[in-house]
């Protein structure tokens, strides 16, 4: 009886203070050119979101650019860089290193959590797949 | 220049006119608190998208409920499944304006007070909200920061029966905008 509710208690402890599971060790559901992500949302946004809200996803693609603010966190923006689209990849806070010397890569493979899908209503801003928790993969030079 | 190239012209001129008066971000900072019984919860969300027309004052905010990060897992979870319910509503919004808009300078750098105004969608809910707030023109860049409470009832977010957490949360706001250009 005792034993019982020792381990119980270790479980209840454990299952509580448990981190986010590490997104390298982790299978992604579902791998993708960047260009065609943005493609399936363009064409049925709603068919690709119930498809990919909450699902790990790797996509390859062009780098076009590569953020970050004030307090370190790094973005990785993947897709044409002659479209306004793009796939923002909000990296998780162990890459910050491997995303600050991506710069002269040209293409990788980034795995991460579909979060959003973001609608262009303007014209002026592009449409957005959003990915957070995400680390880099695969680099080609 | 014939007529066409001129319509051509003017067309790309008035577009670019057009845009230099808004700013925005995908990658806006909102992050909220909550005190808690047993640990206060704090989350970040880093994939904002905020849009502000400084001619007009009108500002737009979209927020994936799925990017909040939450240091334990077991709260990430909670707050999606239970709380936010965030397969079924995976967005929050806010449409409002800067009502005191004409006060702000944004053609000098500095620090202004501002006072917002709109509507903030959130678990399928919409209400009215006001909150203060500051904006800063730094360069070629706007922050805008605010913080604000949301009333978990206001939202029909359900608080589990122990009640774990405050019906009060506060938000906090933090987007550094750039301008779009055509």
């Amino acid at each position: 009886m005792v034993l019982a509710a020792i381990v119980a208690g270790v479980f209840t402890c454990r299952q509580f203070n448990r981190k986010n599971a590490d997104v390298s060790g982790l299978k992604a559901n579902y791998e993708v050119q960047a260009a065609d992500l943005i493609k399936e949302f363009a064409e049925n946004d709603s068919s690709a979101m119930k498809k990919y809200l909450g699902k790990l996803v790797t996509v390859r693609g062009q780098i076009k650019k590569i953020d970050h603010d004030e307090e370190g966190y790094y973005t990785i923006v993947l897709g044409d860089s002659a479209g306004l689209s793009s796939v923002l990849c909000a990296m998780d806070t162990t890459q910050h290193v491997d995303a600050a010397n991506l710069n002269k890569v040209s293409s990788v493979n980034v795995k991460g959590y579909f979060i959003a899908f973001e609608k262009d209503e303007t014209g002026l801003l592009g449409s957005d797949v959003k990915l957070n928790r995400c680390i880099v993969e695969k680099q080609a030079h | 220049m014939t007529g066409i190239k001129f319509l051509i012209a003017a067309t790309l001129l008035s577009t670019s006119l057009f845009a230099q008066d808004k700013y925005f971000t995908k990658t806006g900072k909102i992050s909220f608190f909550s005190k808690a019984i047993i640990e206060n919860i704090e989350a970040h969300n880093r994939s904002v998208t905020c849009v502000l027309d400084t001619k007009t004052g009108n500002v737009q905010f979209s927020v994936p409920i799925k990017g909040f990060e939450f240091e334990k897992a077991l709260m990430q979870e909670h707050f999606n499944e239970n709380y936010l319910e965030s397969d079924k509503y995976p967005r929050g919004e806010f449409k409002g304006q800067i009502v005191n808009n004409s006060e702000i300078d944004y053609t000098k750098d500095g620090v202004f007070q501002g006072k917002v105004k709109g509507k903030l969608t959130i678990h399928g809910q919409t209400n009215d909200i006001e909150s203060d707030g500051k904006i800063t023109k730094e360069g070629n860049k706007i922050v805008i920061f605010s913080e604000f409470n949301v009333r978990l009832p206001d939202y029909k977010i359900k608080n589990e029966k122990l009640q774990n957490i405050s019906n009060n949360i506060k938000v906090t706001v933090n987007c550094s905008l750039d301008p779009l250009k055509s």
